[in-house]
């Protein structure tokens, strides 16, 4: 069998621009032997994904290794080429991050997999007959129906192309199986599904698996060992329980705390951060009985090629002045197509009620731009929601343009920015969004949308790409702004545990439909439906590998 | 920021702080706009000058368009009258007196390329703005605009791709009245389509970001994600598809004018090659009546090329290391 070991391993990019070299990975020293499990936690940027491309040698020529990264006893820089590309998913293959653009989109995944067994026959699938027993036995294995064989990646969900791309690692027998960021995409209950596969295969193998992710309970679900990186170094190593449970480090501490574990009273109301936003006023708004937007009888249908399809079905809603009403529900459950016909971008069918401050929702362009005004939604993927060729001030002030909003401009700018917590908010305004984090991105986007002063915020999985402890910041301006200035939230969201960080009420969607409603306490405490039960039986909890004992 | 301030402010749900907008310095966010935007056109300038073709290029096209301004000081109009030129040698060979050589009627080549550039230059560049415009506006619109409208504006941009663009230029010409005005129209008017194609798309990939939904949620109407986001966005790509073109409306205009479609009271080099043309220049030896507009031609095709390739590897950095 093989054994995997970084014996002092540093990573560092080469490059001509002004940044010179970059130090991704510094003075690394860990081991996973035969049939082991490791699991390596960091933030974007800790250098994790480059640790483990060492491993395949799979870096860009740019990048130069030192110390020793060896495999089965053998120093990967001794290989030669043909050698590394028998290692090369014979021995060691990787479940690469993005599932979704991993597949090639014009071909079969049953082909796909066959692809490499061609390549790494080892004598064993020698005839396309053979190989093509193969694919079927691994479909079965990760609990696909063999007649996904024939399927394009397109016309399946995203649980089911990691399955795939989970099928295509086995395909060879390898002895190591290096998994990056493999269910990051995907909703607790496909995570858990993935999750628990992933773990029985490797149990029952003994095959060695590397994980890495950014979430501390995940790897706890399944790994032994447990490694946090921060900034290319290693900052705590040790058996998965002890490294979750009682930490040593600050760090491992925080990224700990990062995802609440829901039912701790600790974190209700209060997502942990190192930088909390501040509240400012001496009696903070608290949910009223004012009702701001409603919905009644809400229905949206699609037409398809399958026929019509209804996105949400039925739904009453309806949210109060100084309300954080989250949202949940797995993906493809229509949260978003609710949350854009509260917005007024989604057409809906005919009997459904849409009303704002106690007024029909307005159909014309023009009372629909004055109604903007009030309700303002932030998008899931700040990277994407700013132009990349305009500044802050740019982004922010076009709220105001659009609305023909022209008095003192400038100082709304600074007041949203600052309200946002960005600050001091005069630095920015300049800087365009390649040159933010992805935390203070977010701030901008949150800062458009204060600018317009709205009543209600919507927000379509606010903090889903950010890493674990910009979340905490984020979600603690949300609380902040519900406090300061008395706005009400719609979060929609998949992770239950922001409900029971910031949220008052929470509403459970399944298929279009809302199968719980109510307090979050209530709710989260004692689940009423099947399906909440579900979803809060998926959620990872820390430590004691959870997902591989008791699946 | 004091604590009562804040509680005051809070009633009238307003975030700006008043004492941000007391207190702030005057700044003009415009100005600041403009500022970065020249840093940003210095860097650009800097690339381009790093690029040993385009700036071959720039400096060839720099010199036609200043012969071609300057034309009438440097070779006085007389100079091509026929009646004053009956002395001058017919067919003379390049020589030192006749730089490069004389053509059927005693003329000065190279006075005549003067002149011609000013109509070949003028035409390439005029029928590319015009192509580009229409191209533009119309890919935009075909982006944009879902439905039965951009359908139509599609299938419109469909029916002049595959419509051969030299036959329709020529049919253009000949029933307008003659002039350098109707070749830049029918040059113009055939060869925005691809234009369009490339500019449709980027508007369709940029229509589908993130940007433009929250442009939607703030409010914005067809015409501010139009001018804002989307002519931003294919700006550049008209721009370096742009240097591109002109070369071909040259060849076009030359084309044409070869044809005997141009306005022949005035120069150009398609004339000059039509009337080599006329006498059998290249079989009867007369090479340099041949060879002299050719290469013009070719030197501002490609100097254009390349000063447009440049634009294209700024714009893109991914093209630069290819």
């Amino acid at each position: 069998m093989t054994d995997l070991s970084f014996d002092k391993v540093s990573i560092t990019y080469r490059s001509a621009s002004a940044r010179g070299d970059v130090t991704a990975v510094s003075d690394i020293s860990l081991d996973l032997p035969t049939g082991a499990t490791l699991g390596i936690a960091g933030e974007s940027g800790s250098g994790k994904s480059t640790l483990i491309m060492s491993v395949l040698r799979l870096l860009p020529k740019s990048a130069q290794i030192d110390g020793q990264v060896s495999l089965g006893g053998k120093d990967i820089r001794d290989l030669s080429f043909g050698q590394i590309r028998a290692v090369r998913w014979a021995q060691a293959s990787i479940v690469f991050q993005g599932a979704l653009h991993s597949l090639n989109p014009v071909r079969e995944v049953g082909g796909q997999i066959v692809e490499a067994l061609e390549h790494h026959a080892k004598g064993t699938w020698t005839t396309p007959a053979k190989r093509r027993d193969r694919m079927f036995e691994l479909l079965e294995e990760v609990d696909l129906d063999p007649s996904k064989a024939v399927a394009y990646p397109h016309e399946l969900s995203g649980g089911q192309k990691q399955r795939i791309m989970i099928a295509m690692a086995l395909a060879c027998e390898p002895d190591i199986i290096i998994a990056d960021e493999p269910t990051t995409a995907l909703d607790v209950i496909v995570q858990k599904q993935i999750l628990v596969g992933l773990a029985k295969l490797v149990a029952e193998r003994g095959i060695s698996l590397l994980m890495i992710s950014h979430d501390l309970a995940v790897l706890s679900a399944v790994c032994e060992n447990l490694a946090i990186m921060r900034y290319g170094r290693l900052v705590e190593y040790g058996p998965s329980d002890q490294v979750c449970l009682s930490p040593q480090e600050d760090y491992t501490k925080q990224l700990a705390g990062a995802f609440p574990q829901i039912g701790d009273a600790e974190s209700r109301m209060n997502p942990r951060t190192l930088k909390p936003a501040e509240v400012r006023r001496a009696e903070p708004f608290t949910m009223t009985d004012e009702v701001v937007l409603e919905a009644k009888n809400l229905n949206v249908s699609f037409d398809t090629r399958q026929g019509r399809e209804r996105a949400v079905r039925d739904v009453d809603l309806a949210l109060h002045k100084a309300e954080i009403l989250a949202v949940v529900g797995q993906s493809g459950s229509g949260k978003t197509t609710l949350a854009r016909s509260l917005l007024g971008l989604q057409e809906v069918d005919s009997g459904s009620q849409m009303e704002f401050a106690g007024k029909a929702l307005p159909k014309k362009a023009k009372a629909l731009r004055t109604f903007r005004r009030q309700v303002q939604m932030i998008l899931q993927d700040p990277s994407g929601s700013l132009n990349p060729k305009r500044s802050v001030y740019e982004a922010v002030v076009e709220g105001l343009r659009v609305q023909k909003i022209t008095d003192n401009e400038y100082a709304r700018v600074i007041g949203a920015l600052e309200a946002a917590e960005l600050t001091p908010a005069a630095d920015y305004l300049e800087s365009i969004p390649q040159e933010l984090s992805g935390g203070q991105r977010q701030r901008v986007v949150i800062a458009g949308a204060l600018a317009l002063d709205p009543q209600v915020l919507i927000a379509d999985e606010p903090v889903a790409s950010l890493d674990a402890s910009v979340r905490g910041e984020i979600l603690s301006l949300f609380l902040a702004l519900k406090k300061n200035l008395g706005m009400s939230a719609l979060i929609i969201t998949h992770d239950l545990g922001l409900a029971w960080n910031i949220a008052d009420t929470v509403a459970v969607m399944k298929k279009g439909e809302i199968v719980e409603y109510g307090d979050v306490d209530t709710v989260l405490a004692n689940p009423q439906h099947a399906y909440t039960q579900e979803l809060l039986a998926a959620v990872p909890r820390l430590g004691s590998q959870s997902l591989v004992k008791h699946a | 920021m004091s604590k009562n301030d804040t509680t005051a402010e809070a009633n009238a749900p307003e975030p700006t702080p008043s004492t941000t907008s007391a207190n702030a310095p005057v700044i003009d966010g415009a100005k600041l706009v403009r500022e970065r935007r020249l840093t940003n056109a210095k860097k650009n300038w800097s690339l381009f000058r790093s690029d040993i073709p385009a700036m071959v290029g720039a400096i060839v096209l720099v010199f036609f368009v200043l012969i071609a301004i300057f034309a009438p000081l440097i070779a006085p109009a007389s100079m091509l009258d026929v009646t004053k030129q009956l002395d001058v040698p017919r067919y003379a060979p390049p020589s030192l007196a006749h730089p490069l050589g004389t053509d059927d009627l005693g003329r000065e080549l190279w006075v005549r390329i003067l002149w011609g550039a000013r109509v070949s230059i003028l035409v390439g560049v005029a029928a590319t703005v015009m192509s580009m415009v229409i191209g533009t506006v119309m890919g935009l619109a075909a982006g944009h605009f879902s439905g039965l409208f951009g359908a139509i504006v599609m299938r419109i941009i469909d029916f002049f791709i595959v419509l051969p663009s030299l036959l329709l230029a020529i049919v253009l010409s000949s029933v307008l009245e003659r002039g350098v005005f109707t070749i830049v129209i029918a040059i113009g008017l055939t060869s925005w389509a691809s234009t369009a194609r490339i500019v449709r798309s980027q508007t369709l990939s940029v229509e589908s970001r993130l940007y433009i939904e929250r442009a939607r949620i703030l409010g914005a109407g067809h015409r501010h994600i139009l001018f804002k986001h989307m002519l931003p966005a294919v700006m550049p790509l008209v721009l370096a598809n742009t240097t591109l073109t002109v070369g071909s409306a040259i060849i076009a205009e030359s084309t044409l004018s070869f044809l005997g479609l141009g306005d022949t009271s005035k120069e150009s080099w398609g004339t000059i090659l039509k009337n080599s043309m006329d006498i059998s220049a290249a079989t009867s030896g007369y090479w340099w009546y041949v060879l002299t507009p050719g290469i013009a031609i070719l030197l501002v095709v490609l100097a254009f090329t390349m000063v447009g390739r440049a634009f294209e590897a700024i714009i893109n950095p991914a093209l630069r290391s290819r």
